[in-house]
C-alpha cells in the first residue's frame, strides 16, 4: 500500500511535472510574443502583418494585450483613396501612442494589407476596406469592435475615442506641427516689411493703375475658374482611366471639376478677356493705321 | 423704347412655369411667403405687424412678425390694395406669382441707371438687357417664385444707384433718396448686410486712394446716421446694427471719417508720405481671409448662370480701373467682393450677377464704340443708336430662335481711315453673334433649369407627351376638404409651409426650423417602433401623419431617402433611445430588402412607406414590392398597424396620409384567458369494478 501510494504520488508529480513545463512553455510562448510585439512597435508604430503573423500574434489564444488592426487596400492599382487618408489618420493615432508617456504593451496598432495577407481576409469575411477592427485581449471581437467608419469618419481623434471606448486606454492624439501657415506670413510681413523699408519716400508705384487693374484681374479669374472650389475640395489635376489608361482632364458631372479643368477655364477667360481689351486698344488712334491693322488681324 | 422691351423680355422669359403648368406658388418658402401676404391682405398692416402663428410649431406657435423681412409682404399687399382701389380685381395669389417677374423689369431699369451713371447711356442699354435674360437672376425670380431676392436684386441696384449718384453730387437730397431705399432693402432681405459693408468699403478705399472730399464726408455720414436709424425700424433687424460684428465695419468707417475730416480741417501739416505710410501699414495688417466651408462654386455654375458674361466682365473691370474715379471704385469693390463670395458660395451667385451685367456691358459697350464708326462723326450716333437697337430688339424675339445675321447694319458703313471697314465688319458681327449665342442660351436655361413649381412635377413619355404629377396638391386638397378645421398634422419640416398653405392645416414643424428640439421629436417618432411613437404622437397631439413615398415612380425626393437625417436630428438629442448604426446592416450598408436592419424595417416611416406596397407589382418583369427608387424588393411585406390607419394614399401613391386612432376604450388582455371546463385526460375508474 505504501508502495502504491508511492507510485501514485510519483506518477501525480509525473503528470503534474509536464502540465507545469506546459504551463510555463505557454506563459514563455505569451512573454515571447509581447516581446516581438514590442521590438517590431519600436521599429515601427504600425506593425504589417501578413496572414501568418496575424493568425500567431493576433487569433491565437494566450494574449494578455489587445491588438487593433486596420484591413486596408495600399497598393495603387486597388485605387482606394480613403484607405490612404485613413492610413495617415491612423499613422498619426499609432505615433501619437507610441510616443506618449502612457505606452505600454497592452496594446499594439497593426495593419494587413489585402495583397499581402488576403487569406485573412477571408478569414474574416471582409470585403470592404479600409476596416478598424480591434481584437480585444479576452475573447473573440464582437459587433462595437468593428469601428463604424461611416458615422465617424477616419480622423485621429475619432478612431482615439473608439480605441478609448473598447479598451479603456486613452491616447491623446499629437499631430506633427504644421508650418505652412506661419511661415506663409511670416513671409507676407517680410515682403511688407521690405517694401516699406525701401520705397518708405516714395509710395507712388500704388498709383499705377495698370497694377491694381491687373491685380483685379488675376483675382477675379482665379475665382471665376473655380480655385475656391479646388482649395476647399481638393479634387486631383486630372484622372487615369486604371483600365484605359486614357487620361481624362474634364470630369465627366458637372458637380465636380479637375484642377486641370480650371486651368483651361482660367487660360480661356483670360484669353477672352485679353482679346476685348486688344479689340479696344487697337482701335484707338494711338498707332498708326499700319500697325492697327497688323494688331487687330 | 429699348427699356420698355427689355422690361418686356426679362418678364416674358420668367413666364414659361406659368404657361406651361399654371398661375401657382412654387417650391416651398414661397408658400409661406403667400400665407403671410394673405392674412395681410385679410387682416390688416398692424395684425399683420403683431401677427402670433398657432397653427404653425403646434404647440409652440410662431412669432411671425417678429421673425420675417416684411418688405415683400407689405409690396404684394400694398400693390393688390392699390389694384383693387382702383376697381380692378386681381386675386392675390395672382399678385404674388407675378411680382417677380414685374420688379426684374424694375431692376432692369435701375441697373440701366446705375451703369449710366458709371460710364455712358449705350453700356446702361446693355446692361438692362443683359440683367433682364441673364439666367443668375432669373432663377430667383421666375414667375411663382415669391420669395425676397425677387425684389431684394432691384433695391439693391437702386440704392446702389443712388449711392453713387450721391457721392458724385454731394447732395443731401439723394444720400436721403439712398437712405429710403436702404430701409426698402433692409425690409425686404438679409442680404442687405452686403450693401451696410460694401458703402464703408468703398469709402474707406477713397480715403486710402487719396479721394477724400467734402461730398464724399457729406454721403456717408448722412447715409451712415439716417440709414442705421430707419434699418432699426424693422422689427426683425432691431438692435443687431449697433450689436453684431457684420455691421462693425459701417461704424468703424464712419468713425474713421469723422476723424480723418477732423485732421483734414486741422490742415495739421504731416508730411503727405508719412500720412500715406500710415494708411499703407493699416491696410496690410487687415483682418486675415475667412475660409467658408459651405457650399464651393465650380466653374461649370459660373459658366452656366452667365455664359459670355463671365468671360467678359474682368475686360470690364480693366476698362473701369484704367479710367478710374470715385464712382468706378465702387464698382471694382463691388465685383471683387462679390466674386469672392460667388466663388465661396453657390448660392451667392445671386449677388455676382448685377455687377457681372454691368461690367460685361461696359466693356461690349466700349468695343462696340470704337468699331460702329470711329471717325465718321456725323454717322456716329444713328449708327450706334441702330446698332444697339438691333441687338436690343433680339432678346426681345425669344421664340426666333433661328440666328439672323445682321448684315444690314455693317453695311451702313462708310470706308474710313484706320481700321479697314472688313475688319470692322467681322468684329462687329462676331460680337452680335456672341449676344446671339447668349441670348438662345438664357432662354434654353430658363426653359429647362429654372421653370419648374416642384409643387407639380412633369415627366415625358417615349412618344413626347407630358405626364403630370399632382399628387401633392391632390393630397393637401384632400386634407383641406377631409379634416377636421384644427386636426394637426405631423410630417418632416420640407413640408411644413405647403401643408399650411394649401391644406390650411396646423403643423408641427416646417421650412423655418428654428426649434430643433422639436424637430428631433418629430424626427424620433418617424424612427421608433410603433408603440414608442404612438407614445409620442399622443402627447403632441397628432391627429394625422403624412409622408412622401416615391417608390412606386422612382421620385428620389422622397421621406425614405431623407430618413437618414431624421435619425441622425433624433440621435442628436435623444442619444440613448436612437442610435443611427442601428439602421445599417452589420457590413454598413442602408437597405430596404430582406437583409435590411430589422430597426429599420420595423420602424413607423418604412412601414408608413410600404403599407400594402407589398402587393403592388409594378410591372410584370420586378417582382410585387419592388421600389423603384432603392431598386431593391423590400423586405418586409406583411405590415400590420396598431395605432394608424391609412387614410389616403393620392395616385401615384407619392404622398400618404394616415389617421393616428384613438386609445382603445378596452385595454385587450395579453395573457390567456383562464379555461374552466376543464376535462380531465384520464377517466375515473370506478373502484366498484370487481377485483379479480
Amino acid at each position: 500500500m505504501a508502495a502504491l501510494s508511492v507510485l501514485a504520488l510519483l506518477l501525480l508529480l509525473a503528470c503534474g511535472g509536464p502540465r507545469a513545463a506546459g504551463q510555463k512553455r505557454k506563459e514563455m510562448v505569451l512573454s515571447e510574443k509581447v516581446s516581438q510585439l514590442m521590438e517590431w512597435t519600436s521599429k515601427r508604430s504600425v506593425i504589417r502583418m501578413n496572414g501568418d503573423k496575424f493568425r500567431r500574434l493576433v487569433k491565437a489564444p494566450p494574449r494578455n494585450y489587445s491588438v487593433i488592426v486596420m484591413f486596408t487596400a495600399l497598393q495603387p492599382h486597388r485605387q482606394c483613396v480613403v484607405c490612404k487618408q485613413a492610413d495617415e489618420e491612423y499613422q498619426i493615432l499609432a505615433n501619437s501612442w507610441r510616443y506618449s508617456s502612457a505606452f505600454t504593451n497592452k496594446i499594439f496598432f497593426a495593419m494587413v494589407d489585402f495583397d499581402e495577407g488576403s487569406d485573412v481576409f477571408q478569414m474574416l469575411n471582409m470585403n470592404s476596406a479600409p476596416t478598424f477592427i480591434n481584437f480585444p485581449a479576452k475573447g473573440k471581437p464582437k459587433r462595437g469592435d468593428t469601428y463604424e467608419l461611416q458615422v465617424r469618419g477616419f480622423a485621429a481623434e475619432q478612431l482615439a475615442r473608439w480605441v478609448a471606448d473598447r479598451t479603456d486606454v486613452n491616447i491623446r492624439v499629437i499631430r506633427p506641427p504644421n508650418y505652412a501657415g506661419p511661415l506663409m506670413l511670416g513671409l507676407l510681413l517680410a515682403v511688407i516689411g521690405g517694401l516699406v523699408y525701401l520705397r518708405g519716400s516714395n509710395l507712388d508705384f500704388l498709383y499705377n493703375k495698370t497694377g491694381w487693374a491687373f491685380a483685379a484681374l488675376c483675382f477675379v479669374l482665379a475665382m471665376t475658374s473655380g480655385q475656391m472650389w479646388n482649395h476647399i475640395r481638393g479634387p486631383p489635376y486630372a484622372h487615369k482611366n486604371p483600365h484605359t489608361g486614357q487620361v481624362s482632364y474634364i470630369h465627366g458631372s458637372s458637380q465636380a471639376q479637375f484642377v486641370a479643368e480650371t486651368h483651361i477655364v482660367l487660360l480661356f477667360n483670360g484669353g477672352v478677356t485679353l482679346g476685348m481689351v486688344l479689340l479696344h486698344e487697337a482701335a484707338t488712334s494711338d498707332m498708326d493705321v499700319g500697325k492697327r491693322k497688323i494688331t487687330d488681324k | 423704347t429699348i427699356l420698355f422691351l427689355a422690361w418686356l423680355a426679362g418678364f416674358s422669359s420668367r413666364l414659361f412655369a406659368v404657361i406651361r403648368f399654371e398661375s401657382i406658388i412654387h417650391e416651398f418658402d414661397p408658400w409661406f411667403n403667400y400665407r403671410s401676404t394673405h392674412h395681410l391682405a385679410s387682416h390688416g398692416f398692424y395684425e399683420f405687424l403683431n401677427w402670433f402663428d398657432e397653427r404653425a410649431w403646434y404647440p409652440l406657435g410662431r412669432i411671425v412678425g417678429g421673425t420675417v423681412y416684411p418688405g415683400l409682404m407689405v409690396t404684394a399687399g400694398l400693390i393688390h390694395w392699390i389694384l383693387n382701389m382702383l376697381n380692378v380685381t386681381v386675386h392675390i395669389r395672382d399678385v404674388c406669382v407675378f411680382l417677380a417677374p414685374v420688379f426684374s423689369g424694375l431692376t432692369a431699369i435701375s441697373t440701366f441707371l446705375l451703369t449710366r451713371e458709371l460710364w455712358n447711356q449705350g453700356a446702361g442699354l446693355l446692361a438692362a438687357c443683359f440683367i433682364a435674360i441673364v439666367p443668375g437672376y432669373i432663377s430667383r425670380s421666375v414667375a411663382g417664385s415669391f420669395d425676397n431676392e425677387g425684389i431684394a436684386i432691384f433695391a439693391l441696384q437702386f440704392t446702389y444707384y443712388l449711392w453713387v449718384k450721391s457721392v458724385k453730387t454731394g447732395s443731401v437730397f439723394w444720400t436721403i433718396c439712398c437712405c429710403l431705399s436702404y430701409f426698402y432693402m433692409v425690409s425686404a432681405w438679409g442680404g442687405y448686410v452686403f450693401i451696410i459693408n460694401l458703402i464703408p468699403l468703398h469709402v474707406f478705399v477713397l480715403l486710402l486712394m487719396q479721394r477724400y472730399s467734402r461730398r464724399v464726408y457729406i454721403a456717408y455720414s448722412t447715409f451712415y446716421i439716417v440709414g442705421l436709424i430707419l434699418s432699426m425700424q424693422i422689427p426683425f433687424v432691431g438692435f443687431q446694427p449697433i450689436r453684431t460684428s457684420e455691421h462693425m465695419a459701417a461704424a468703424g468707417v464712419f468713425a474713421l471719417l469723422q476723424a480723418y475730416a477732423f485732421l483734414q480741417y486741422l490742415r495739421d501739416r504731416l508730411t503727405k508720405q508719412e500720412f500715406q505710410t500710415l494708411f499703407f501699414l493699416g491696410v496690410s495688417l487687415a483682418a486675415g481671409i475667412v475660409f467658408l466651408s459651405h457650399q464651393p462654386t465650380t466653374w461649370v455654375s459660373f459658366f452656366f448662370d452667365l455664359h459670355i458674361l463671365v468671360c467678359t466682365f474682368p475686360a470690364g473691370l480693366w476698362f473701369c480701373i484704367k479710367n478710374i474715379n470715385d464712382e468706378r471704385v465702387f464698382v471694382a469693390l463691388y465685383a471683387i467682393s462679390a466674386v469672392y463670395f460667388a466663388g465661396v458660395m453657390v448660392r451667392l451667385m445671386l449677388t455676382l450677377t448685377p455687377v457681372v451685367c454691368m461690367l460685361s456691358a461696359i466693356a461690349f459697350s466700349n468695343v462696340f464704340e470704337r468699331y460702329l464708326g470711329d471717325d465718321m462723326k456725323r454717322e456716329n450716333p444713328p449708327i450706334e443708336d441702330s446698332s444697339d437697337e438691333d441687338d436690343k430688339r433680339n432678346p426681345g424675339n425669344l421664340y426666333d430662335k433661328a440666328g439672323k445675321v445682321r448684315k444690314h447694319v455693317s453695311e451702313q458703313e462708310k470706308t474710313e481711315e484706320g481700321l479697314g471697314p472688313n475688319i470692322k465688319n467681322i468684329v462687329t458681327m462676331l460680337m452680335l453673334m456672341l449676344l446671339m449665342m447668349f441670348a438662345v442660351h438664357c432662354t434654353w436655361v430658363t426653359s429647362n433649369a429654372y421653370s419648374s413649381p416642384s409643387v407639380v412635377l412633369a415627366s415625358y413619355n417615349h412618344d413626347g407627351t407630358r405626364n403630370i404629377l399632382d399628387d401633392f396638391r391632390e393630397a393637401y386638397y384632400w386634407l383641406r376638404q377631409n379634416t377636421d378645421e384644427h386636426a394637426r398634422v405631423m410630417s418632416w419640416w420640407d413640408y411644413g409651409y405647403q401643408i399650411a398653405g394649401m391644406a390650411n392645416r396646423t403643423t408641427l414643424v416646417d421650412n423655418n426650423t428654428w426649434n430643433n428640439s422639436h424637430i428631433a421629436l418629430v424626427g424620433k417618432a418617424m424612427s421608433s417602433n410603433e408603440s414608442a411613437a404612438y407614445e409620442i404622437m399622443r402627447s403632441l397631439d397628432v391627429d394625422y401623419v403624412l409622408i412622401i413615398f416615391g417608390g412606386v415612380i422612382g421620385y428620389s425626393g422622397d421621406d425614405i431617402n431623407k430618413f437618414l437625417w431624421m435619425v441622425r436630428i433624433a440621435e442628436g438629442e435623444h442619444p440613448k433611445d436612437i442610435r443611427e448604426s442601428d439602421y445599417f446592416t452589420p457590413q454598413g450598408e442602408f437597405r430596404v430588402d430582406k437583409a435590411g436592419s430589422p430597426t429599420l424595417l420595423n420602424c413607423l416611416m418604412y412601414k408608413m412607406s410600404y403599407y400594402r406596397f407589398g402587393e403592388m407589382q409594378l410591372d410584370f418583369r420586378t417582382p410585387p414590392g419592388f421600389d423603384r427608387t432603392r431598386n431593391a424588393e423590400i423586405g418586409n411585406k406583411d405590415i400590420k398597424f396598431k395605432h394608424l390607419e391609412e387614410a389616403f394614399t393620392s395616385e401615384h401613391w407619392l404622398v400618404r396620409i394616415y389617421k393616428v386612432k384613438q386609445l382603445d376604450n378596452r385595454e385587450t388582455l395579453d395573457h390567456k384567458l383562464r379555461v374552466t371546463n376543464i376535462v380531465p385526460k384520464q377517466k375515473y375508474l370506478s373502484k366498484k369494478v370487481g377485483s379479480q
